[in-house]
């Protein structure tokens, strides 16, 4: 970021006083009352770090773990330079307290500043949702500062100038909404129909994913995104598309059981359940890590985990079939699910898959 | 006169809770305390009907913190309930990847989630930068004896890289950025600025506890674990693909090895990543954490804080953990337990009277029977009414949505349901579960002659010892463990410790790793039972136990032909949080409310040193609710008695 008025003046050696004068210097040159001074100073001191109201619903906290797994960019730098996270359940230093005083029931720490931050920054800040929204029960399976969750998704959802949903369970509802769905579950763009929620799902997401988009709203404002609200430069692919191991499937080389030959030479989990012909996302180019690894990598055949409804697509060993064989098919997949001689089942997955993108991509273009 | 003051949401910690608190204002002694668990999803439910193969991934999700721990519990019940032994490699990983989620969860809780209890950004402008590199110097000084049993088994690290830089420089450039964020008024994630007036946080000569060099040190600390920190779970990523929620097999693991081709999961140069990830888990714990803590502590007891010990004193509860070599099962022959190289398997009584007259109970498989759970202030009902203690195995559980006061909440009424947590008790009782309980019971284990020590107990004997000594020798105490271990401070020394120990413990396993690799034996995965026909018809149960990072967890299986018919979980976080209940041994509390209530709270309104009682926890909630139906009807009911018998 860059640098503030007073720090260009600390540098100049300018003192403290002078640069008090130079506030209300300009403070009358913008034909302000004299009372503006101190906003004039403080707009001058800072550089205002974009802020972030973080909360969570329904949720295990594996996006916020995988926020601070993040390489590039660091936590740290996004915390300390680029935003101001001023409500974040999992890193905050305050929590929320509340007493009654004279008849009156006074706000402190976490609710108090949560209240001013709404209104100090309304229509700026950026909402990030972790966690699923319950609905069932009036909403009192997951209830915060003594009311439900749902109420503070509207509260904050008001003011913010962009919503995003982090997370299989904030974006399509996640393991919450698993059937049959107990506590009447949602995702954010379930629940609030109206806003633009932009979706960043994964079970949880890829770590600099997370980070990528908060530092493009940051820096770069909306970004394009995808008929379900995924931004486009994380969800452009499936990860088949992009696997190291397509060459394998191409070739019709599979493994047919965890840990057989075909799985130390490192051949296509196809056919032992991998959800890689039917998942967007971008495990196959970024990987997790820095490129270390992701499931298929290491052996495990993909679960899904960042498509809607992943957790009803079980059982997860068993290989993608039942889909009817459409007319769209690219000349690639068709090659290789021939060369493979696979089942019926692996070119209708694939061709599917193919076909929705082809029509999402001319929807996009109207 | 008596302040209530309510506490909610309690931030850095996984999930939804709720404290309240009734503070005397001229004692500032806590004269009453609920806890309450104020979120529910119900995993458990909608694993029912679904493969048991895919069970772990499901359960996994229970939390994302202490991810990877729900997975190897529900492959071991599974593996239980099918009766499949793993292959040896896969031990060797599977025990990797938990010593790795220790290390990782505690270096983690620590520095983000507990240390701004005890140290601030803002009296951390006050410090000395000079003086600062010089106490950091003088820390690491303190530590060297218990730094000193870190041991590499491998003999493949060949110095410590991860070393904190003790220069002033250092020191002023995080003062400086700060500063900067303290002045530009938007405090981020140290929101509200007046949160940092208790005065704990002040300096000494103010009546706080830390100088603030300490403070400093510890922020600055923050800051570099928080970028480190990664690096940690190296070995979950090439074992399972990803962190958080790495992929696991019933049977053993994904990830084949092979040193014959081309494009293995796990070749000699995947190994090499496991292997630098574990010496980056040494550095960090030896140079950072370990030491951080240690001299927080003694400057803590120095000022006399001795609080938040509550049950602890009374009675502490673990599973074991860490089987050397491949165990046949939990349930019928109890085999895990003679291979555990972690003997914190057991139940210790009045530790608060010392080592000598402590009483001990080795947990075995016998001891299966004797864990039930209550729900007399929990929002649910049984069948037979409320003041009974049913099995897991009996897996009976019926909503009380009505229960559950209208929103929004002013104050919860303890006589009545309060929390979604059930009670789980041992032989009737509740117990506090955590790294504290294992350094109770295995200290008392080894020190009373039951068991024969591993060097994982060793390692911990000898730690509690030269802990004992710091604070004498450094610090002119007369401490005896006994005094030290069931307090607020000592929960957290002992996360440190397990952290300290659980990094030798992975390159023990990465030395038994490299070694039947080396012999020949390169399998991961045992399928012969695969395919589920290969099960026959029938119900089969089992259990898998495990040490969590945050207490002994145990889920419980039943599947019935191909299908989970029954799941239930029973979570480090449920013993501790749970609501109080009243039976043949007399009212009860749990973890949470007894240490609560053991704690002396300065300004009632500002509850700083509650806080720093329940981190020291490491509370995770998600973990801690349970299981429901939607028509609010009876889910599943099963025979004790053929339930305790497997």
């Amino acid at each position: 970021m860059g640098k503030t008025y007073w720090e260009v003046f600390k540098e100049k050696g300018i003192s403290r006083r002078e640069f008090l004068k130079f506030a209300s210097y300009i403070t009358g040159l913008m034909g302000l009352a004299p009372s503006m001074v101190p906003k004039v100073v403080h707009a001058l001191e800072t550089k205002e770090r974009v802020p972030v109201i973080w909360i969570h619903g329904l949720e295990c906290s594996g996006p916020s773990e995988a926020f601070i797994r993040s390489a590039a960019p660091y936590a740290s730098d996004l915390l300390l330079n680029v935003i101001s996270a001023e409500i974040d359940d999992i890193l905050q230093a305050s929590a929320g307290v509340y007493y009654e005083e004279n008849g009156k029931i006074v706000y402190k720490g976490y609710l108090k500043h949560e209240e001013d931050a709404l209104n100090k920054y309304r229509g700026k800040y950026i909402m990030v949702v972790e966690g699923s929204i319950p609905l069932g029960n009036d909403g009192k399976y997951c209830i915060v500062g003594g009311k439900p969750f749902k109420e503070e998704v509207l509260k904050v959802a008001e003011g913010a100038a962009a919503i995003v949903a982090v997370g299989s369970c904030a974006t399509w509802g996640g393991i919450p909404k698993a059937r049959p769905n107990p506590t009447q579950s949602v995702g954010v763009m379930d629940f609030l129909p109206n806003k633009v929620v932009i979706n960043v799902s994964g079970c949880p997401p890829i770590p600099e994913v997370i980070t990528g988009t908060i530092l493009h709203l940051a820096l770069f404002g909306p970004m394009p995104l995808d008929e379900m609200g995924r931004p486009k430069q994380f969800f452009g692919n499936r990860i088949h598309d992009t696997c190291y191991r397509r060459p394998f499937f191409n070739a019709g080389q599979f493994v047919e059981k965890p840990d057989d030959d075909a799985a130390k030479k490192g051949w296509c989990l196809y056919k032992i359940g991998c959800r890689g012909p039917t998942t967007y996302n971008s495990c196959g180019n970024m990987r997790w890590f820095g490129g270390i690894s992701y499931p298929i990598q290491s052996g495990a055949p993909c679960i899904g985990c960042a498509e809607p409804d992943f957790w009803d697509k079980d059982p997860f060993f068993q290989r993608l079939q039942n889909i009817p064989l459409p007319n769209v098919e690219t000349t690639a997949d068709k090659v290789g699910a021939i060369a493979a001689g696979v089942t019926a089942g692996a070119l209708a997955v694939h061709a599917v898959a193919a076909g929705i993108r082809h029509f999402n991509k001319k929807d996009d273009e109207h | 006169m008596a302040k209530r003051v309510v506490v909610d949401p309690v931030t850095r910690i996984e999930g939804h809770l709720r404290l309240e608190i009734t503070v005397d204002e001229s004692t500032h002694r806590v004269v009453d305390a609920i806890s309450s668990a104020t979120m529910w999803r119900g995993i458990e439910v909608i694993l029912q009907g679904r493969d048991p193969r895919d069970a772990w991934a499901f359960a996994q999700r229970i939390c994302g913190v202490c991810t990877t721990i729900h997975a190897l519990a529900s492959v071991r019940a599974v593996e239980d309930a099918l009766d499949i032994q793993i292959p040896r490699n896969a031990n060797y990983i599977r025990n990797i990847m938990l010593g790795t989620l220790h290390v990782h969860d505690h270096v983690v809780h620590f520095y983000h989630l507990h240390s701004l209890d005890w140290v601030s950004p803002v009296t951390a402008l006050k410090a000395d930068p000079v003086k600062t590199a010089e106490l950091q110097k003088q820390v690491l000084k303190w530590a060297e004896p218990l730094i000193a049993l870190a041991h590499d088994y491998t003999g493949i690290k060949a110095y410590a890289r991860k070393f904190p830089k003790a220069t002033p420089a250092y020191y002023k450039a995080v003062q400086d950025k700060i500063e900067q964020i303290v002045e530009s008024g938007q405090l981020g994630i140290f929101a509200p600025a007046n949160w940092w007036n208790h005065p704990d946080y002040a300096k000494p000569k103010e009546g706080g506890k830390l100088p603030p060099e300490v403070h400093l040190m510890a922020v600055a600390h923050y800051l570099e674990m928080l970028d480190t920190q990664r690096e940690f779970v190296i070995p979950h990523v090439v074992f399972g693909g990803k962190n958080p929620h790495p992929h696991y097999l019933v049977g053993g693991m994904n990830c084949s090895i092979s040193l014959n081709d081309g494009n293995a999961p796990v070749n000699a140069a995947r190994l090499g990543l496991v292997q630098t990830s574990i010496e980056t888990q040494m550095d960090a714990v030896n140079f950072f954490y370990l030491p951080d803590v240690l001299a927080i502590a003694a400057l803590y007891f120095k000022a006399g804080w001795f609080y938040g010990g509550g049950l602890s004193k009374e009675r502490v509860l673990d599973f074991g953990e860490y089987p050397d070599e491949p165990y046949r099962d939990f349930s019928r022959t109890g085999d895990y337990w003679n291979k555990i190289l972690y003997h914190s398997n057991g139940v210790v009584h009045n530790f608060k009277e010392g080592v000598e007259k402590a009483k001990y109970e080795q947990f075995n498989k016998d001891s299966l029977e004797y864990i039930a759970e209550y729900v007399q202030h929990s929002f649910y009902h049984y069948k037979e009414g409320d003041n009974k203690a049913l099995h897991p195995w009996m897996g009976e559980t019926i909503p009380a949505p009505e229960d559950v006061p209208p929103t929004p909440w002013k104050f919860l009424d303890p006589s009545r349901k309060y929390s979604y947590s059930k009670t789980p008790v041992y032989k009737g009782m509740t117990h506090e579960v955590g790294p504290l309980a294992r350094y109770i019971i295995t200290y008392t284990a080894v020190k009373q002659g039951h068991v024969k020590p591993s060097f994982v107990d060793e390692m911990v004997v000898t730690q509690i010892e030269e802990v004992t000594k710091y604070f004498n020798k450094n610090f002119g105490l007369d401490l005896k463990p006994h005094q030290w271990l069931p307090t607020t401070v000592g929960r957290t020394i002992a996360r440190a410790l397990e952290a300290h120990m659980a990094a030798n413990v992975n390159s023990y396993f990465m030395k038994k790793l490299y070694d039947n690799i080396k012999a020949g034996d390169t399998a991961v995965a045992n399928t012969e039972k695969f395919d589920p026909q290969t099960w026959g018809s029938g119900i089969k149960k089992g259990v898998g136990m495990t040490a969590a990072p945050r207490g002994a967890l145990s889920h419980w299986v039943v599947i019935e032909g191909t299908k989970i018919k029954n799941y239930q979980a029973i979570v480090p976080t449920t013993w501790n949080v749970a609501p109080r209940i009243k039976n043949e041994y007399g009212e009860q509390r749990a973890a949470y409310e007894a240490a609560m209530l053991d704690t002396e709270v300065k300004v009632a309104t500002e509850p700083v040193e509650i806080l720093r009682t329940i981190h020291s926890f490491d509370p995770c909630l998600a973990c801690a609710t349970h299981i429901y139906n939607k028509d609010g009807e009876e889910i599943t009911s099963f025979n004790v008695n053929s339930a305790c018998a497997v």
